[in-house]
C-alpha cells in the first residue's frame, strides 16, 4: 500500500504533491539528472574493476571500406584506389601500436608520426595520408562519418593518391574494447611520375597529417632488391589482430553508447507521458497552479529524443 | 491549449530554436565540438524562452524558473553524456 501511495505521489498530480507530479517537480528533474550523472560514473569506473565488459560490436570488412571509398571517388569523379598490401600492413601496424600503448590519436606519445609506419613497411610514399575511426558499427558508417567531415573527406577525395591500406584492429582502448579502422592512402614516385604539378603542391594539411615531399629515398627500401610484402587481399587480418580478437570470443559486452541511449530514451520517454498525464488531470480537475508550460516542456523533450536518435557511435580523427 | 492558441507566436520561436538545434546536431555530426556548444546553447535558449514567456504572461516566479532550469539541466546532461561516450 505505501509503495503505490509513493509510486502515485511520483508520477500523478496530488494534494500530497501540490497538483504536481513529484517527478516534474525542480527537485524530482535534478535528482534523474543526478542519477544520470552518476551512471556515467559508474560505466567510466568499470573498467577499473576488472574485466572488461565494455565495448562496441562492430562487423568492420576492410574489403567493404575500400568500396565505399572507391564508391565515393567514382562519385566525385576520381580514378578508384588500389589496395597495397605494404599499405595495408602499414595500416594494420599503426592500429596495434594505438592498441598496446593505449593512445588515440595521429601521433603516438613517444612522437612517432603516422609515416614512420609507412617506411617501417616499406612503402616509399610521395604522398600519404591517414583517416582514422573507432567505435563504429560498420563500415558504411565510418565511410559516411569521414565523408561528413571537411577534412577527412578531402582525403578520400584526393587526386593525388593512387593506393590505399586499411587496418581493422579490435583490441581494448582505455578500458573499453573496441574496433579501431586505421585507413592509410599513398601514392608512391612511380606513381607520380605523370604529375609533376605534385612536386610544387605538398599536402600538408590536419587533421589527415600528410608528410611533405621526401627528398630523398631511404637506403634501407628498394622494391627491386627487397621486395614489398604483399599481404591476400582477401584476408588482411593480421596476427596480431588476431590475438585480440580471440580473447573477445563467448565475452559479454556491453556498449557503453547503446546503454546510455536507450537510457536516455527511457528517461525522456517516461517524461514525457507523465507531463502528458499531468496536464490531462489538471486540465480535467481545473486545477489553478503556478508551473512551466508542460506542452513547452513536452516539446523541449521531443527534441531532445530527435537529437538522442541523431548522435551515433563512433569516432573520426 | 488555450494557453497556446494564445501564445502561437512564442511557440513559434520556441519551434525555431529546436529545429535550428536539431538541423545543428544532424549537419555537424562530425564535429563533437561544434555539438557540445549546440547543446548548451539550445538549453540556455529553452530556459531564456521560458522567463521570457512568462513575464510576458506575467506569472513568473522562481519555481517557475527552476523548472525550466532543471528540465534543461536533464535534457543537458543526457545529450552531453552520450556525445561524449560517442
Amino acid at each position: 500500500m505505501d509503495f503505490i501511495e509513493k509510486t502515485l505521489h511520483l508520477f500523478l498530480p496530488r494534494a500530497s504533491n501540490n497538483h504536481k507530479a513529484k517527478i516534474l517537480h525542480p527537485s524530482g528533474l535534478l535528482v534523474l539528472a543526478s542519477f544520470f550523472i552518476l551512471f556515467q560514473a559508474v560505466l567510466n569506473f568499470i573498467p577499473k574493476l576488472g574485466p572488461s565488459i565494455l565495448g562496441y560490436a562492430s562487423q568492420i570488412s576492410p574489403d567493404e571500406i575500400i568500396r565505399l571509398t572507391n564508391e565515393k571517388r567514382a562519385q566525385a569523379g576520381l580514378p578508384s584506389l588500389t589496395l597495397n598490401g605494404t599499405l595495408s600492413v602499414a595500416a594494420q601496424s599503426k592500429g596495434n601500436d594505438m592498441i598496446i600503448k593505449d593512445y588515440w590519436a595521429h601521433i603516438a606519445p613517444d612522437g612517432t608520426q603516422p609515416w614512420s609506419f609507412f617506411t617501417s613497411a616499406g612503402y616509399r610514399y610521395r604522398y600519404a595520408g591517414e583517416n582514422l575511426a573507432r567505435d563504429f558499427s560498420s563500415a558504411s558508417s565510418a565511410v559516411d562519418a569521414w565523408m561528413n567531415s571537411p577534412t577527412h573527406r578531402e582525403n578520400i577525395l584526393n587526386s593525388k593518391y593512387k593506393e590505399i591500406g586499411i587496418g581493422v584492429v579490435e583490441g581494448d582502448l582505455a578500458g573499453v574494447d573496441t574496433t579501431i579502422i586505421v585507413q592509410f592512402f599513398g601514392s608512391t614516385y612511380v606513381d607520380n611520375i605523370a604529375q609533376p604539378v605534385a612536386a610544387n603542391n605538398p599536402i600538408n594539411d590536419n587533421p589527415t597529417i600528410k608528410p611533405t615531399i621526401k627528398p630523398t629515398i631511404a637506403a634501407t627500401i628498394s622494391p627491386t632488391s627487397s621486395p614489398i610484402p604483399i599481404i591476400a587481399i582477401a584476408s588482411p587480418v593480421s596476427t596480431v589482430e588476431a590475438i585480440f580478437t580471440t580473447s573477445k570470443i563467448q565475452q559479454f559486452i556491453i556498449s557503453p553508447f547503446a546503454t546510455t541511449r536507450a537510457i536516455s530514451l527511457s528517461v525522456v520517454g517516461l517524461l514525457v507521458v507523465v507531463f502528458l498525464v499531468d496536464s490531462f488531470f489538471v486540465s480535467k480537475k481545473g486545477i489553478a497552479r503556478i508551473a512551466g508550460r508542460s506542452f513547452a516542456h513536452v516539446s523541449f523533450l521531443g527534441m531532445i529524443m530527435a537529437i538522442i536518435l541523431i548522435l551515433k557511435a563512433g569516432k573520426i580523427l | 491549449m488555450k494557453s497556446f492558441k494564445k501564445h502561437i507566436p512564442h511557440y513559434i520561436s520556441l519551434f525555431a530554436i529546436f529545429f535550428a538545434g536539431v538541423l545543428g546536431f544532424y549537419l555537424f555530426s562530425y564535429d563533437k565540438s561544434f555539438q557540445i556548444g549546440v547543446a548548451i546553447a539550445l538549453a540556455g535558449s529553452y530556459v531564456s524562452w521560458g522567463i521570457i514567456h512568462h513575464v510576458i504572461h506575467k506569472d513568473i516566479y522562481l519555481s517557475v524558473i527552476l523548472e525550466y532550469v532543471a528540465v534543461a539541466i536533464l535534457g543537458l546532461v543526457m545529450i552531453l553524456s552520450l556525445i561524449l561516450r560517442g
